[in-house]
């Protein structure tokens, strides 16, 4: 390098060593890189379009060039760059308004396997060996294609797979059962700290928690974690990993106390002799038979 | 065990389980889930009801064995 040879904007202020003036631009080409990164978007890496992939490296490449040419006045990297980020937000903007923009821009998915027979022109558009769909599908859990009812690889490359409904897993909906519904349980104690709003959430107090932890014995020191189910119920991991912890039993406790009252009921309704009473045994074991199939479900979770 | 006894127990852990299905009810939070939970309790206090009549009954026949 000639002295003077890099005529700059920071060279113009002060004298700074070359060394300097190369982390300076670094630094800024990090800082401007971070920022056009966060607004391009937080979409993982997965599901970036192949046009989204090369604009990022495009994005990279120009902030290479600001440490590299310090000849050149900064906005030769930051320039192409701030372009470079403009553009594909405005083009998802579009893509979001118009819905033919998105199929042009962002592509659309194409059906591989539909009502359970391979569409070999699909494959071919897209591509795809025989071998290639026997991959994808493998990697969804589908080792035979007679269990397919419908594929399709999306915009991004991958292929999804609805299997026909009789190798679907089992849920309760399809037993006809009826579950209470799930609600997300609060950790209340941290490494030993209460969690005050966590506490409050569930609606719960301190005084509570003392109660319960007392319960099972243990000091609130000595708890890691501690969650709170919507329950009530309390469930608690120490330090010590050789210390056992009883799991709350009140709920499963009560459904075999009903079960059990109910089988009671029934075989005194068969030893009585007595008319009446055996019609009211044999009715109270009804309702306390109607009372388990109601609250089982919330009482065997 | 004679029969009186034998309802008793059963009316016991009845009792239990109510208390336990109304302190359930309590604790929740999800509406739906203190609904099932207080039927469920108003249904076993009426069985615990019926069966406390028929212990008192049992206890007439068998007064032998009234309080036990």
């Amino acid at each position: 390098m000639q002295p003077g040879g890099h005529a700059s904007w920071l060279k113009g202020v002060i004298e700074v060593p070359e060394w300097v003036h190369i982390i300076i631009r670094t630094l800024i080409s990090f800082c401007a890189m971070f920022v056009f990164a966060r607004l391009i978007g937080k979409r993982q890496l997965s599901q970036i379009t192949f046009f989204e992939y090369i604009v990022g490296i495009a994005i990279g490449d120009m902030a290479a060039i600001i440490p590299d040419e310090l000849d050149a006045p900064l906005y030769h990297g930051l320039l192409p760059m701030a372009v470079y980020t403009a553009l594909p937000i405005a083009l998802s903007w579009v893509a979001l308004k118009s819905k033919s923009a998105r199929d042009f821009l962002e592509g659309h998915a194409r059906v591989l396997i539909r009502d359970g027979k391979i569409l070999e022109d699909n494959l071919k558009k897209e591509r795809m060996s025989t071998d290639e769909l026997l991959e994808h599908l493998r990697s969804k859990n589908v080792f035979k294609v007679a269990d397919v009812e419908f594929a399709l690889m999306e915009s991004n490359g991958t292929v999804n797979v609805l299997v026909k409904s009789e190798q679907q897993p089992l849920t309760p909906k399809r037993m006809g059962l009826q579950v209470p519904p799930e609600v997300e349980p609060q950790a209340v104690i941290m490494d030993g700290q209460i969690m005050d709003e966590a506490l409050a959430t569930i609606g719960f107090n301190r005084a509570w928690l003392k109660t319960e932890l007392e319960k099972q014995g243990v000091a609130v020191e000595n708890v890691f974690l501690a969650q709170v189910d919507a329950t009530g119920q309390l469930y608690i991991d120490v330090y010590e990993d050789k210390l056992k912890i009883p799991e709350p039993q009140t709920l499963p406790l009560t459904n075999i106390t009903l079960k059990k009252a109910q089988a009671d009921l029934e075989s005194f309704a068969l030893a009585t002799a007595d008319v009446q009473a055996k019609r009211m045994y044999t009715e109270a074991a009804e309702r306390i038979q109607q009372v388990i199939d109601k609250v089982g479900p919330y009482l065997t979770r | 065990m004679t029969i009186a006894q034998q309802v008793k127990t059963t009316l016991a852990s009845l009792k239990s389980a109510q208390a336990n299905l109304e302190s359930f009810a309590l604790a929740t939070q999800n509406k739906q889930a203190k609904q099932v939970y207080t039927q469920a309790a108003q249904t076993t206090q009426s069985v615990v009801d019926q069966l406390q009549q028929r212990v008192g009954q049992l206890e007439k026949e068998e007064p032998t064995y009234k309080g036990f």
